[in-house]
């Protein structure tokens, strides 16, 4: 019998099948490879174009945007406030509904270009003639692979040693004891500066700020993560694993980290109740735009600065920071493409830096300074600085020196697995559910896995 | 005499539970009341009282917005899965017809499946269909009934007397009507059960909004609150008041939505319990 | 011969009438049930990630699936999860069940309390989970505290995040006992006079009648509980992961729903997911028929019919 069920199932499977074609990539298979035509400086534009990841939430980045906004000669710009979500960028490129550029960070490129999510820019950069020899040169390798550069730096970050002033007296201690030269007085100090009345931890000594700062660690002595072809990674080097036990030993020092922790994230970060202030840390390496908080919400608090150093004394840091890119589907790759160019320009950077200037003048504060993916930039912003007077003069001092003292980790189209792969192995030694050696090795086995498969659909692909 | 000491130690020991479970509430609203610092101080009045917490909340999200957001879906969706539920129990209940039992058996059997298998593929269609991104996906699926609701819709009106409807029926009516104007009526409290549990069900999802959405414009309240989490709480900056804030805003009208629908709620679980 | 022809069109009239009334399901059942279980299993032989075509790749996923240390790591959680709640709630909600049947007045005020946190969102559970357990300055340890007792650092520490999500999972409790309540609220009267008559105490009366009498009804929670633990998400979720969180981000929470959610949706590896989700299928399956077969020698069943 020809029943009505029957005939229903078949009607409801074919639209279904309509519906869903089968699974495809939404991507279109390789994108057009775009020509340096598509990029003419002269151009202008309409419409709009959507930013992802970007909050122009103060003058550095309002002012910027207004001067792309208007190289773009009349396309509205609309930005997706809030950092890149990764999960909401890949699932709008899959949708086919990416937004026009993005803003992530330097180490997330590397995977979104092999995921094939971001297209290169070889042709953005020849058609609009933007000149990258005025990127940071560490920046810059950071996002190019194969020969084509898939970002455009922007922000640059470096890390320098952050101190309680009243507290290292206390105890007496210099910022020597802590900056980085030598480990022992690290340990020592940390102990001396510590403060847990009845158990209770009320001041962190000092914050080795694990497990973001393992690379840093890891170079001071004398380790890389990756090899610079970004092919090998070298987690389980015997360097790699004394500096991770080194800067667990510090929280262990304290009470261990879970202790640490729970002080660290009851301060006020961003407030004038920050833990320099309130006096809950003694000290710690941390970004230099650190300085810039500090100096703005508690001005007054006891700090002394300087540069991170090697145990042979000399400075180091670990460039990392954020890039420009273009999703592939973008709908208006040319106007995206100005944009990342105008907000990366020498004459963007110093109209935001005046931009600052002016409001840190009416507030009667200094102007600290701003550190760019754009030596030449960086160098005429530097000339604008206003002095604060000690300890933040010298805070600004370490933070330049430190730019000049950096490295970074080498691109490689698995960076975002890489780093989960290290990070995942700091916090189960600082959770107590591993030792060193064997989560590095876990970890080695991890990111190796990972490099060895994304480098191969690498090959693949760009053959 | 030993009864009453009997119900004493029996009130005591339920009134030590009820605080258990009625003090986080407390603890919660009152902490949205106090400033940041003292958040943590355990204090059931807060010390220092203020409202800042509401107004910051308000400024730092469009939470006016994502109400709306979840209003809609939570009332599209239950609307939807308790009409159609209701149609699909009806035909179960009241016809008979060949394979009746069969696929009623496949109904069943669709609530062992677990999500997750059918979650992947399902994101594919809504994408296919370019709506992703959009709160459609939340909930046009009930359009297509739910297997649970058809399942306590059927049981409801398996229970019902056939009289009337053979009556009706002798009188000219037609299957419509006397579904919509016999057999609704008389399932009003099934209905109310529907309607409620789902009403919660869509209000407190947060799986499909997090696959869902992208665009804050487009949040549901508990995608948005967890959205404030990552932003306030820890990985952004360790602002618990403002999280506690919008927490209390979150619950509130599932509070609300207990207090008008009690009877109904508790009657509608305890009937599913009865079905083991 | 008219007869036989105008009972058949008498039926199938009944029958097409019915086939309206269920097509909404039926639709839905193809396109959102039948069809996703058959792409599903397709995915899961393939590597795809939405963007780029997928490439059939055999069965490589279920062979990455068992060498995943990761995979082991949710699953483990999630068993040991399931085992600490399950039973717990099932003993919680039992026993507040009992004292609301045992309190004649009163009943309805307290059984409000105890559902109260029911209604509460999960995202606003998994939050104040962080709040209540903060092993610094939370509520639990700020009690324990009065007692002398310096509690864990539930939120941090690996070995006490699992016991702190059983314990936040206590507080909903409530629809269990309402359940479990009307169950005990049909358990027939005269079972308890003879027994008083035979001088039976209350924890006799409550072992020998009550339980066995309404084990039934606590069989299907247990069922039915096991099913929603091994699939539970949103809670831990909401407060161990999410978007930039990389210091909270506790493996010890790592349950198998969120790991397959990540890997389909943070990560797009929708064709892994799949075999993922496969694998899930298979263990709650397998669970529950032990269940059902362990079980039900000690559930009894009025006339002795399940």
């Amino acid at each position: 019998m020809r029943s009505p069920l029957a005939r229903w199932s078949v009607v409801s499977v074919s639209l279904a099948l309509a519906l869903t074609s089968c699974a495809k990539g939404t991507g279109g298979g390789a994108a057009p490879t775009q020509s340096p035509g598509q990029f003419d400086p002269s151009a202008t534009f309409r419409g709009s174009i959507a930013v992802m990841g970007f909050g122009a939430t103060d003058e550095v980045g309002s002012t910027r945007v207004e001067k792309a906004k208007a190289a773009l000669g009349g396309a509205d710009v609309k930005l997706i406030e809030g950092d890149l979500d990764i999960q909401q960028f890949l699932s709008s490129v899959a949708a086919g509904d990416p937004p026009d550029i993005i803003y992530a960070n330097r180490d997330q490129v590397g995977t979104f270009a092999s995921r094939g999510a971001i297209v290169p820019l070889t042709a953005c950069v020849q058609g609009e003639r933007i000149d990258t020899s005025m990127y940071n040169s560490n920046a810059l390798a950071q996002v190019t692979f194969g020969d084509e550069v898939w970002g455009i730096p922007e922000f640059n970050q470096v890390q320098i040693t952050m101190a309680n002033a009243d507290l290292l007296k206390e105890g007496g201690l210099t910022v020597e004891d802590v900056n980085g030269s030598s480990w022992d007085k690290i340990t020592s100090a940390a102990q001396k500066l510590v403060r847990a009345p009845g158990g209770k931890l009320r001041v962190i000594g000092f914050d080795s700020k694990l497990p973001e700062f393992l690379p840093l660690w890891a170079k001071a002595n004398g380790a890389d993560l990756l090899s610079p072809d970004g092919r090998t990674a070298q987690l389980d080097h015997p360097a790699v694993v004394k500096a991770l036990e080194f800067a667990v030993g510090i929280y262990d020092a304290q009470g261990g980290f879970a202790k640490v922790k729970a002080v660290r994230d009851s301060a006020d970060f961003f407030g004038k109740g920050n833990q320099f202030a309130q006096h809950e840390l003694g000290a710690m390496p941390m970004e230099q735009w650190y300085v810039n908080v500090l100096n703005d919400v508690s001005p007054e608090a006891p700090l002394a600065f300087d540069t991170f150093r090697t145990p042979q004394g000399q400075p180091l840091a670990y460039s990392s920071g954020s890039a420009w890119a273009i999703p592939k589907g973008a709908k208006n790759p040319g106007a995206a493409c100005r944009f990342a160019k105008t907000m990366t320009l020498v004459d963007s950077w110093k109209a935001a830096a005046q931009a600052r200037l002016n409001k840190r003048d009416a507030e009667k504060k200094p102007f600290t300074g701003i550190l760019t993916g754009n030596v030449k930039a960086d160098a005429e912003i530097r000339k604008m600085l206003t002095s604060g007077g000690e300890p933040w003069d010298s805070g600004v001092k370490a933070f330049y020196e430190a730019n000049d003292h950096t490295f970074s980790l080498p691109a490689n189209p698995a960076d975002a697995e890489f780093k989960k792969a290290w990070q995942d192995a700091v916090n189960r030694v600082l959770n107590g559910e591993d030792e060193p050696q064997p989560a590095l090795d876990k970890a080695q086995q991890e990111a190796q896995a990972a490099l060895d498969k994304a480098w191969a659909g690498w090959t693949k692909r760009t053959n | 005499m030993r009864r009453r000491i009997r119900l004493i130690a029996t009130w005591t020991a339920l009134g030590a539970f009820a605080v258990v479970f009625i003090y986080p509430f407390i603890w919660l609203l009152s902490a949205s009341f106090k400033p940041r610092g003292e958040v943590f101080d355990h204090r059931i009045l807060p010390e220092t009282f203020t409202f800042d917490n509401y107004i910051k909340v308000w400024q730092e999200a469009p939470l006016a917005l994502w109400m709306v957001n979840t209003l809609l879906v939570t009332v599209l969706a239950a609307v939807a899965v308790t009409i159609t539920s209701a149609m699909v129990a009806w035909g179960f209940a009241y016809f008979r017809f060949p394979g009746r039992g069969a696929l009623f058996g496949v109904v069943l059997a669709t609530m062992m499946l677990p999500g997750a298998v059918t979650m992947i593929p399902v994101f594919l269609i809504w994408n296919s269909l370019g709506m992703v991104g959009t709160l459609t996906p939340l909930w046009a699926q009930n359009l297509f009934g739910s297997a649970f609701y058809i399942f306590l819709l059927r049981q409801f009106f398996l229970g019902l007397p056939r009289e009337p409807f053979e009556a009706a029926k002798v009188d000219g009516a037609n299957n419509w009507k006397i579904f919509t104007r016999i057999a609704l009526p008389l399932c009003k409290p099934a209905v109310a059960v529907t309607l409620l549990f789902e009403f919660q069900v869509a209000w407190t999802d947060l799986m499909r909004p997090l696959i869902y959405l992208r665009d804050s414009t487009t949040f549901t309240v508990p995608r948005g609150l967890k959205a404030l989490l990552d932003q306030f709480g820890f990985g952004g900056e360790w602002h618990w008041e403002i999280v506690m804030t919008a927490s209390v805003i979150t619950t509130i009208p599932m509070i609300v939505l207990f207090f008008l629908g009690q009877k109904h709620f508790v009657k509608g679980i305890a009937t599913t319990g009865s079905k083991g | 011969m008219a007869l036989h022809s105008r009972r058949r069109s008498a039926r199938w009239i009944e029958t097409r009438a019915a086939l309206l009334f269920i097509s909404p399901w039926l639709t839905g059942f193809l396109i959102f049930t039948a069809w996703p279980v058959v792409n599903s299993a397709y995915l899961s032989l393939t590597d795809y990630d939405v963007i780029n075509d997928p490439t059939f790749i055999g069965f490589d996923n279920y062979v990455t699936l068992f060498e995943d240390p990761k995979v082991g790591l949710a699953l483990r959680n999630t068993f040991v999860f399931t085992a600490m709640s399950v039973p717990t709630q099932l003993v919680v909600s039992l026993g507040l069940a009992l004292l609301l049947n045992a309190a004649t007045r009163a009943s309805g005020f307290f059984r409000t309390a105890f559902f109260l946190p029911k209604m509460t969102p999960p995202v606003a559970i998994g939050i104040l989970l962080l709040m209540l357990f903060n092993g610094q300055d939370g509520l639990i340890n700020g009690f324990l505290g009065v007692f002398g007792v310096e509690g864990p650092a539930w939120t941090t520490d690996p070995g006490w995040v699992k016991p702190g999500l059983v314990l936040m999972s206590l507080w909903t409790v409530g629809a269990s006992v309402v359940i479990i309540l009307a169950a005990l609220r049909g358990v027939p009267q005269e079972l308890y006079d003879s027994a008083l008559v035979d001088g039976a105490g209350w924890w006799r009366r409550t072992l020998r009648i009550t339980v066995p009498m309404i084990s039934p009804t606590l069989f299907f929670l247990f069922v039915v509980d096991s099913i929603n633990a091994l699939q539970s998400f949103t809670e831990a979720y909401t407060a161990f992961f999410g978007a930039g969180n990389t210091t909270y981000s506790n493996d010890a929470a790592l349950f198998y729903a969120i790991y397959l959610f990540q890997q389909a949706f943070e990560f797009l590896h929708m064709g892994y997911a799949s075999a993922l989700a496969w694998l899930l299928f298979i263990v709650i399956m397998a669970i529950t028929v032990v269940q059902i077969l362990v079980t039900k020698r000690f559930v009894h069943y009025e006339g002795g019919r399940p």
